[in-house]
Protein backbone atom coordinates (compact mmCIF):
# COMPACT_ATOMS: atom_id res chain seq x y z
CA UNK A 1 0.00 0.00 0.00
CA UNK A 2 1.51 3.28 -1.03
CA UNK A 3 1.35 6.20 1.33
CA UNK A 4 1.77 9.89 0.70
CA UNK A 5 4.08 11.37 3.26
CA UNK A 6 2.62 14.12 5.43
CA UNK A 7 5.20 16.53 4.03
CA UNK A 8 4.12 15.92 0.42
CA UNK A 9 0.47 16.22 1.37
CA UNK A 10 1.22 19.49 3.14
CA UNK A 11 3.05 20.84 0.13
CA UNK A 12 0.19 19.89 -2.20
CA UNK A 13 -2.31 21.57 0.08
CA UNK A 14 -0.16 24.69 0.22
CA UNK A 15 0.11 24.78 -3.59
CA UNK A 16 -3.64 24.32 -4.00
CA UNK A 17 -4.33 27.13 -1.55
CA UNK A 18 -1.93 29.49 -3.33
CA UNK A 19 -3.49 28.70 -6.69
CA UNK A 20 -6.93 29.39 -5.31
CA UNK A 21 -5.87 32.80 -4.11
CA UNK A 22 -4.08 33.69 -7.33
CA UNK A 23 -7.07 32.88 -9.57
CA UNK A 24 -9.88 32.99 -7.08
CA UNK A 25 -11.04 36.54 -7.49
CA UNK A 26 -11.94 36.60 -11.17
CA UNK A 27 -13.55 33.21 -10.75
CA UNK A 28 -15.67 34.42 -7.85
CA UNK A 29 -16.38 37.52 -9.90
CA UNK A 30 -17.72 35.38 -12.71
CA UNK A 31 -20.24 33.82 -10.34
CA UNK A 32 -21.16 37.24 -8.97
CA UNK A 33 -21.65 38.57 -12.51
CA UNK A 34 -24.13 35.74 -13.10
CA UNK A 35 -25.89 36.43 -9.80
CA UNK A 36 -26.01 40.08 -10.87
CA UNK A 37 -27.48 39.25 -14.27
CA UNK A 38 -25.02 41.66 -15.98
CA UNK A 39 -25.30 39.72 -19.24
CA UNK A 40 -28.98 40.59 -19.62
CA UNK A 41 -28.42 44.25 -20.48
CA UNK A 42 -24.80 44.19 -21.58
CA UNK A 43 -25.17 41.66 -24.40
CA UNK A 44 -27.31 41.87 -27.53
CA UNK A 45 -30.01 39.29 -28.10
CA UNK A 46 -29.13 36.39 -30.37
CA UNK A 47 -31.01 36.76 -33.65
CA UNK A 48 -31.34 33.00 -34.11
CA UNK A 49 -29.91 29.75 -32.80
CA UNK A 50 -26.65 30.19 -34.74
CA UNK A 51 -26.06 33.82 -33.75
CA UNK A 52 -23.62 34.02 -30.82
CA UNK A 53 -23.29 37.65 -29.68
CA UNK A 54 -20.09 38.61 -27.84
CA UNK A 55 -20.86 38.52 -24.09
CA UNK A 56 -20.64 41.88 -22.30
CA UNK A 57 -19.99 43.76 -25.57
CA UNK A 58 -23.22 45.68 -25.00
CA UNK A 59 -26.20 46.57 -27.06
CA UNK A 60 -29.40 45.26 -25.49
CA UNK A 61 -32.26 47.76 -25.75
CA UNK A 62 -34.22 48.35 -22.55
CA UNK A 63 -37.54 50.04 -23.29
CA UNK A 64 -38.87 52.21 -20.47
CA UNK A 65 -41.52 54.94 -20.21
CA UNK A 66 -38.61 57.43 -20.33
CA UNK A 67 -37.02 56.14 -23.51
CA UNK A 68 -34.90 53.28 -24.76
CA UNK A 69 -31.60 52.58 -23.05
CA UNK A 70 -28.80 50.53 -24.55
CA UNK A 71 -26.46 48.60 -22.27
CA UNK A 72 -22.88 49.62 -23.12
CA UNK A 73 -19.82 47.51 -23.92
CA UNK A 74 -18.13 46.59 -20.60
CA UNK A 75 -15.27 44.51 -21.98
CA UNK A 76 -11.74 45.84 -21.34
CA UNK A 77 -11.38 47.39 -24.81
CA UNK A 78 -9.66 50.79 -24.28
CA UNK A 79 -11.95 52.79 -26.61
CA UNK A 80 -15.15 50.79 -27.10
CA UNK A 81 -15.24 49.29 -23.60
CA UNK A 82 -14.05 50.23 -20.13
CA UNK A 83 -10.38 49.31 -20.61
CA UNK A 84 -9.16 52.70 -19.39
CA UNK A 85 -11.08 52.54 -16.13
CA UNK A 86 -9.43 52.08 -12.77
CA UNK A 87 -10.86 49.84 -10.08
CA UNK A 88 -11.94 53.02 -8.25
CA UNK A 89 -13.86 54.18 -11.36
CA UNK A 90 -15.70 50.86 -11.39
CA UNK A 91 -16.49 50.95 -7.68
CA UNK A 92 -17.81 54.51 -7.97
CA UNK A 93 -19.94 53.61 -11.01
CA UNK A 94 -21.68 50.84 -9.14
CA UNK A 95 -21.75 52.26 -5.61
CA UNK A 96 -22.61 55.87 -6.51
CA UNK A 97 -24.04 55.69 -10.02
CA UNK A 98 -21.34 58.01 -11.36
CA UNK A 99 -19.34 57.87 -14.54
CA UNK A 100 -15.57 58.32 -14.37
CA UNK A 101 -16.06 61.99 -15.38
CA UNK A 102 -18.35 62.44 -12.36
CA UNK A 103 -21.65 62.78 -14.24
CA UNK A 104 -24.65 60.62 -13.40
CA UNK A 105 -25.74 57.33 -14.84
CA UNK A 106 -29.39 57.03 -15.63
CA UNK A 107 -30.98 54.69 -13.10
CA UNK A 108 -31.81 52.28 -15.93
CA UNK A 109 -28.41 51.03 -14.79
CA UNK A 110 -29.65 49.47 -11.56
CA UNK A 111 -27.17 51.12 -9.19
CA UNK A 112 -29.94 51.77 -6.65
CA UNK A 113 -29.72 47.99 -6.10
CA UNK A 114 -26.05 47.46 -6.94
CA UNK A 115 -24.95 50.08 -4.42
CA UNK A 116 -25.63 47.36 -1.83
CA UNK A 117 -22.89 45.09 -3.27
CA UNK A 118 -20.01 44.75 -0.80
CA UNK A 119 -16.52 46.10 -1.52
CA UNK A 120 -15.02 42.61 -1.62
CA UNK A 121 -17.58 41.46 -4.19
CA UNK A 122 -17.04 44.59 -6.28
CA UNK A 123 -13.32 43.87 -6.41
CA UNK A 124 -13.97 40.30 -7.58
CA UNK A 125 -16.42 41.54 -10.21
CA UNK A 126 -13.82 44.01 -11.42
CA UNK A 127 -11.19 41.27 -11.63
CA UNK A 128 -13.60 39.20 -13.71
CA UNK A 129 -14.48 42.05 -16.09
CA UNK A 130 -10.75 42.72 -16.59
CA UNK A 131 -10.28 39.10 -17.61
CA UNK A 132 -12.83 39.25 -20.46
CA UNK A 133 -11.65 39.32 -24.07
CA UNK A 134 -11.77 42.82 -25.56
CA UNK A 135 -14.50 43.66 -28.02
CA UNK A 136 -14.38 46.71 -30.28
CA UNK A 137 -18.16 46.80 -30.64
CA UNK A 138 -19.33 50.41 -30.31
CA UNK A 139 -21.91 51.12 -27.62
CA UNK A 140 -25.16 52.53 -28.95
CA UNK A 141 -26.45 55.90 -27.69
CA UNK A 142 -29.64 55.95 -25.60
CA UNK A 143 -32.82 57.13 -27.27
CA UNK A 144 -34.58 59.15 -24.60
CA UNK A 145 -37.70 61.28 -24.32
CA UNK A 146 -37.29 65.06 -24.58
CA UNK A 147 -37.23 65.81 -20.86
CA UNK A 148 -35.08 62.90 -19.82
CA UNK A 149 -31.97 63.59 -21.86
CA UNK A 150 -30.20 65.70 -19.26
CA UNK A 151 -28.04 63.71 -16.94
CA UNK A 152 -27.94 66.52 -14.38
CA UNK A 153 -31.65 66.03 -13.77
CA UNK A 154 -30.73 62.59 -12.47
CA UNK A 155 -29.14 64.35 -9.47
CA UNK A 156 -32.62 65.37 -8.39
CA UNK A 157 -33.86 61.80 -8.89
CA UNK A 158 -30.97 60.46 -6.85
CA UNK A 159 -31.64 62.96 -4.08
CA UNK A 160 -35.21 61.69 -3.89
CA UNK A 161 -34.76 57.96 -4.32
CA UNK A 162 -31.15 56.85 -4.05
CA UNK A 163 -29.37 55.80 -0.86
CA UNK A 164 -25.77 54.80 -1.54
CA UNK A 165 -23.98 52.31 0.68
CA UNK A 166 -23.27 48.60 0.95
CA UNK A 167 -25.61 45.98 2.35
CA UNK A 168 -25.61 45.73 6.13
CA UNK A 169 -26.62 42.28 7.39
CA UNK A 170 -29.26 42.24 10.11
CA UNK A 171 -27.67 40.47 13.10
CA UNK A 172 -31.07 39.38 14.41
CA UNK A 173 -31.68 37.32 11.26
CA UNK A 174 -30.05 34.07 10.24
CA UNK A 175 -27.06 33.97 7.91
CA UNK A 176 -29.25 32.31 5.31
CA UNK A 177 -31.86 35.09 5.36
CA UNK A 178 -29.14 37.72 5.14
CA UNK A 179 -27.57 35.92 2.20
CA UNK A 180 -30.97 35.69 0.52
CA UNK A 181 -31.62 39.39 1.12
CA UNK A 182 -28.25 40.23 -0.38
CA UNK A 183 -28.89 38.07 -3.45
CA UNK A 184 -32.38 39.51 -4.03
CA UNK A 185 -31.80 43.14 -3.13
CA UNK A 186 -28.18 43.74 -4.17
CA UNK A 187 -26.93 41.39 -6.88
CA UNK A 188 -30.19 40.05 -8.28
CA UNK A 189 -31.75 43.56 -8.37
CA UNK A 190 -35.16 41.81 -8.44
CA UNK A 191 -36.89 44.96 -7.19
CA UNK A 192 -35.98 46.89 -10.33
CA UNK A 193 -38.83 45.08 -12.10
CA UNK A 194 -40.84 43.54 -9.25
CA UNK A 195 -41.25 46.72 -7.16
CA UNK A 196 -43.78 49.23 -8.50
CA UNK A 197 -42.58 52.73 -9.37
CA UNK A 198 -44.16 56.16 -8.99
CA UNK A 199 -44.62 58.62 -11.88
CA UNK A 200 -41.00 59.80 -11.52
CA UNK A 201 -39.74 56.27 -11.92
CA UNK A 202 -38.80 56.05 -8.25
CA UNK A 203 -39.44 52.76 -6.47
CA UNK A 204 -42.32 52.69 -3.98
CA UNK A 205 -40.31 51.47 -1.03
CA UNK A 206 -43.29 50.49 1.10
CA UNK A 207 -44.35 48.16 -1.73
CA UNK A 208 -41.01 46.33 -2.10
CA UNK A 209 -41.38 43.32 -4.45
CA UNK A 210 -45.18 43.63 -4.40
CA UNK A 211 -45.25 43.47 -8.21
CA UNK A 212 -45.57 46.13 -10.90
CA UNK A 213 -48.67 46.02 -13.02
CA UNK A 214 -48.07 44.71 -16.56
CA UNK A 215 -44.36 44.33 -15.85
CA UNK A 216 -43.63 41.77 -13.16
CA UNK A 217 -45.67 39.88 -10.56
CA UNK A 218 -45.84 40.10 -6.78
CA UNK A 219 -43.02 38.15 -5.09
CA UNK A 220 -44.25 38.54 -1.52
CA UNK A 221 -45.92 35.58 0.26
CA UNK A 222 -49.34 36.87 -0.89
CA UNK A 223 -48.63 35.17 -4.19
CA UNK A 224 -45.48 33.11 -3.75
CA UNK A 225 -46.73 31.68 -0.44
CA UNK A 226 -49.08 29.31 -2.23
CA UNK A 227 -46.24 27.62 -4.05
CA UNK A 228 -44.06 24.97 -2.44
CA UNK A 229 -40.27 25.30 -2.15
CA UNK A 230 -39.78 22.60 -4.77
CA UNK A 231 -42.05 24.32 -7.26
CA UNK A 232 -40.40 27.71 -6.73
CA UNK A 233 -36.92 26.32 -7.06
CA UNK A 234 -37.80 24.32 -10.13
CA UNK A 235 -39.23 27.47 -11.70
CA UNK A 236 -36.04 29.38 -10.91
CA UNK A 237 -33.94 26.60 -12.43
CA UNK A 238 -35.99 25.84 -15.54
CA UNK A 239 -38.37 28.80 -16.15
CA UNK A 240 -41.18 26.24 -16.09
CA UNK A 241 -43.76 25.20 -13.53
CA UNK A 242 -44.35 21.51 -12.81
CA UNK A 243 -47.58 21.68 -14.84
CA UNK A 244 -45.66 22.74 -17.93
CA UNK A 245 -46.44 26.47 -17.91
CA UNK A 246 -43.62 28.49 -19.46
CA UNK A 247 -42.42 31.82 -18.05
CA UNK A 248 -42.58 34.97 -20.15
CA UNK A 249 -39.46 35.76 -22.16
CA UNK A 250 -37.94 38.37 -19.86
CA UNK A 251 -38.08 36.15 -16.77
CA UNK A 252 -36.99 33.11 -18.78
CA UNK A 253 -33.86 35.08 -19.59
CA UNK A 254 -33.27 35.90 -15.92
CA UNK A 255 -33.59 32.18 -15.18
CA UNK A 256 -31.11 31.26 -17.90
CA UNK A 257 -28.55 33.94 -17.00
CA UNK A 258 -28.95 34.10 -13.25
CA UNK A 259 -31.17 31.94 -11.11
CA UNK A 260 -30.36 28.62 -12.82
CA UNK A 261 -26.66 29.42 -12.28
CA UNK A 262 -26.92 29.88 -8.51
CA UNK A 263 -25.50 27.29 -6.15
CA UNK A 264 -28.16 25.17 -4.38
CA UNK A 265 -27.37 26.98 -1.11
CA UNK A 266 -27.86 30.39 -2.71
CA UNK A 267 -31.12 29.30 -4.32
CA UNK A 268 -32.33 28.06 -0.92
CA UNK A 269 -31.36 31.39 0.64
CA UNK A 270 -33.17 33.31 -2.07
CA UNK A 271 -36.39 31.35 -1.58
CA UNK A 272 -36.13 31.56 2.23
CA UNK A 273 -35.77 35.34 1.98
CA UNK A 274 -38.82 35.70 -0.29
CA UNK A 275 -40.81 33.65 2.23
CA UNK A 276 -39.74 36.01 5.03
CA UNK A 277 -41.07 39.15 3.29
CA UNK A 278 -44.18 40.87 4.65
CA UNK A 279 -47.15 39.79 2.50
CA UNK A 280 -48.35 42.72 0.40
CA UNK A 281 -51.47 42.87 -1.78
CA UNK A 282 -51.17 43.18 -5.57
CA UNK A 283 -51.41 46.59 -7.21
CA UNK A 284 -54.95 47.77 -7.85
CA UNK A 285 -56.00 46.83 -11.37
CA UNK B 1 -61.78 5.22 -54.94
CA UNK B 2 -60.41 5.21 -51.45
CA UNK B 3 -58.88 8.62 -52.12
CA UNK B 4 -62.17 10.11 -53.25
CA UNK B 5 -63.84 8.81 -50.12
CA UNK B 6 -61.09 10.29 -48.01
CA UNK B 7 -61.37 13.63 -49.83
CA UNK B 8 -65.10 13.64 -49.25
CA UNK B 9 -64.55 12.86 -45.58
CA UNK B 10 -62.03 15.70 -45.27
CA UNK B 11 -64.43 18.05 -47.05
CA UNK B 12 -67.20 17.18 -44.60
CA UNK B 13 -64.83 17.55 -41.64
CA UNK B 14 -63.57 20.94 -42.84
CA UNK B 15 -67.15 21.99 -43.48
CA UNK B 16 -68.21 21.05 -39.99
CA UNK B 17 -65.21 22.86 -38.45
CA UNK B 18 -66.22 25.96 -40.40
CA UNK B 19 -69.73 25.34 -39.14
CA UNK B 20 -68.53 25.31 -35.55
CA UNK B 21 -66.63 28.53 -36.13
CA UNK B 22 -69.65 30.17 -37.68
CA UNK B 23 -72.03 29.20 -34.92
CA UNK B 24 -72.08 31.77 -32.13
CA UNK B 25 -70.14 30.09 -29.36
CA UNK B 26 -70.56 31.93 -26.07
CA UNK B 27 -67.47 34.02 -25.24
CA UNK B 28 -67.04 32.47 -21.80
CA UNK B 29 -67.05 29.00 -23.36
CA UNK B 30 -64.45 30.06 -25.93
CA UNK B 31 -62.21 31.24 -23.08
CA UNK B 32 -62.66 27.96 -21.21
CA UNK B 33 -61.84 25.99 -24.34
CA UNK B 34 -58.68 27.88 -25.19
CA UNK B 35 -57.54 27.67 -21.57
CA UNK B 36 -58.09 23.93 -21.68
CA UNK B 37 -55.85 23.71 -24.74
CA UNK B 38 -53.16 25.76 -23.01
CA UNK B 39 -53.35 23.49 -19.96
CA UNK B 40 -52.96 20.41 -22.13
CA UNK B 41 -50.04 21.97 -24.01
CA UNK B 42 -48.38 22.33 -20.63
CA UNK B 43 -49.22 18.73 -19.80
CA UNK B 44 -47.45 17.40 -22.88
CA UNK B 45 -44.63 19.93 -23.04
CA UNK B 46 -43.68 19.18 -19.43
CA UNK B 47 -42.31 15.66 -19.97
CA UNK B 48 -40.55 16.65 -23.19
CA UNK B 49 -38.77 19.54 -21.48
CA UNK B 50 -38.03 17.40 -18.42
CA UNK B 51 -36.41 14.61 -20.44
CA UNK B 52 -34.72 16.87 -22.97
CA UNK B 53 -33.11 18.93 -20.21
CA UNK B 54 -32.00 15.80 -18.36
CA UNK B 55 -34.05 16.62 -15.28
CA UNK B 56 -36.25 13.56 -15.80
CA UNK B 57 -34.31 10.37 -16.47
CA UNK B 58 -34.17 8.09 -18.31
CA UNK B 59 -35.01 9.66 -21.65
CA UNK B 60 -37.96 7.76 -23.08
CA UNK B 61 -38.17 8.29 -26.83
CA UNK B 62 -41.66 6.77 -27.02
CA UNK B 63 -43.09 9.13 -24.41
CA UNK B 64 -41.38 12.07 -26.12
CA UNK B 65 -42.73 11.07 -29.55
CA UNK B 66 -46.26 10.66 -28.21
CA UNK B 67 -46.19 13.93 -26.24
CA UNK B 68 -44.70 15.88 -29.16
CA UNK B 69 -47.40 14.60 -31.51
CA UNK B 70 -50.13 15.64 -29.09
CA UNK B 71 -48.43 19.02 -28.69
CA UNK B 72 -48.20 19.50 -32.44
CA UNK B 73 -51.95 19.00 -32.71
CA UNK B 74 -52.78 21.09 -29.66
CA UNK B 75 -50.71 24.00 -31.00
CA UNK B 76 -53.26 24.46 -33.78
CA UNK B 77 -56.26 24.65 -31.48
CA UNK B 78 -56.19 27.71 -29.21
CA UNK B 79 -56.25 30.46 -31.79
CA UNK B 80 -59.90 30.66 -32.87
CA UNK B 81 -60.65 30.89 -29.15
CA UNK B 82 -59.14 34.37 -29.13
CA UNK B 83 -62.21 35.77 -30.84
CA UNK B 84 -62.89 39.51 -30.57
CA UNK B 85 -66.04 38.74 -28.61
CA UNK B 86 -63.95 37.34 -25.72
CA UNK B 87 -62.26 40.71 -25.06
CA UNK B 88 -64.48 41.47 -22.09
CA UNK B 89 -64.13 38.03 -20.46
CA UNK B 90 -62.11 37.58 -17.30
CA UNK B 91 -58.81 35.92 -18.23
CA UNK B 92 -55.12 36.72 -18.40
CA UNK B 93 -55.36 37.47 -22.12
CA UNK B 94 -54.25 41.07 -22.72
CA UNK B 95 -55.96 43.52 -25.13
CA UNK B 96 -52.70 43.58 -27.15
CA UNK B 97 -53.84 40.28 -28.68
CA UNK B 98 -56.31 42.30 -30.74
CA UNK B 99 -54.46 45.62 -30.96
CA UNK B 100 -51.26 43.90 -32.18
CA UNK B 101 -52.98 41.13 -34.04
CA UNK B 102 -50.30 40.70 -36.72
CA UNK B 103 -47.62 40.04 -34.09
CA UNK B 104 -49.89 37.68 -32.16
CA UNK B 105 -50.79 35.76 -35.31
CA UNK B 106 -47.15 35.48 -36.27
CA UNK B 107 -46.28 33.94 -32.89
CA UNK B 108 -49.26 31.61 -33.15
CA UNK B 109 -47.97 30.48 -36.54
CA UNK B 110 -44.45 30.10 -35.21
CA UNK B 111 -45.65 27.85 -32.41
CA UNK B 112 -47.28 25.57 -34.97
CA UNK B 113 -44.14 25.50 -37.11
CA UNK B 114 -41.80 24.82 -34.20
CA UNK B 115 -43.99 22.14 -32.60
CA UNK B 116 -44.32 20.43 -35.99
CA UNK B 117 -40.53 20.33 -36.28
CA UNK B 118 -40.30 18.99 -32.72
CA UNK B 119 -42.85 16.25 -33.43
CA UNK B 120 -41.01 15.21 -36.57
CA UNK B 121 -37.70 14.90 -34.71
CA UNK B 122 -39.39 13.09 -31.83
CA UNK B 123 -41.05 10.56 -34.12
CA UNK B 124 -37.70 9.98 -35.87
CA UNK B 125 -36.33 9.21 -32.34
CA UNK B 126 -33.71 11.93 -32.83
CA UNK B 127 -32.93 12.67 -29.17
CA UNK B 128 -30.19 15.20 -29.96
CA UNK B 129 -32.54 17.06 -32.31
CA UNK B 130 -35.32 17.06 -29.70
CA UNK B 131 -32.93 18.47 -27.11
CA UNK B 132 -32.29 21.47 -29.37
CA UNK B 133 -35.80 21.91 -30.72
CA UNK B 134 -37.65 21.83 -27.37
CA UNK B 135 -35.84 25.05 -26.46
CA UNK B 136 -37.10 26.70 -29.66
CA UNK B 137 -40.65 25.72 -28.71
CA UNK B 138 -40.19 27.05 -25.17
CA UNK B 139 -38.91 30.30 -26.62
CA UNK B 140 -42.10 30.86 -28.62
CA UNK B 141 -44.24 30.08 -25.56
CA UNK B 142 -42.30 32.67 -23.57
CA UNK B 143 -42.34 35.25 -26.36
CA UNK B 144 -46.13 35.15 -26.48
CA UNK B 145 -46.51 35.12 -22.69
CA UNK B 146 -44.38 38.27 -22.59
CA UNK B 147 -46.65 40.78 -24.28
CA UNK B 148 -49.95 38.96 -24.57
CA UNK B 149 -50.55 37.39 -21.18
CA UNK B 150 -51.02 39.25 -17.92
CA UNK B 151 -48.18 38.73 -15.47
CA UNK B 152 -49.80 37.05 -12.52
Amino acid sequence: MSRTSPATAGLLLFLAATLCFAQGDAKRGEYLAKAGGCLGCHTVEAKDAKDKPVPYAGGRALKTPFGTFHGPNITPHPEAGIGRWSEADFMRAIREGRRPDGSNYFPAFPYPSFTLITDADLRDLWAYLRSLPQSSRQSEPHDLGFLYRWRFLVSFWKWLFFEPGPFAPEPAKSAQLNRGAYLVRALGHCGECHTPRNFLGGPKKDRFLAGAKDIAPNLTPTRVGKKGDGELKEFLRTAMTPDGDVAAESMAEVVTNTTSQLTPQDLDALVAYLRSLPPLPDEAK
Amino acid sequence: MKKTLLAAGVAIAVGSIAGIALAQVKPDVLVKQRQAVMTLQGKYFGPIAGMASGKVTPYNADVVARSATYLENLAQMPWDGFHENTKGEKSRALPEIWSQKAKFDELAQRLQTETAKLAELARAKDAAGVKQQYAAVGKVCGACHEGFREKQ
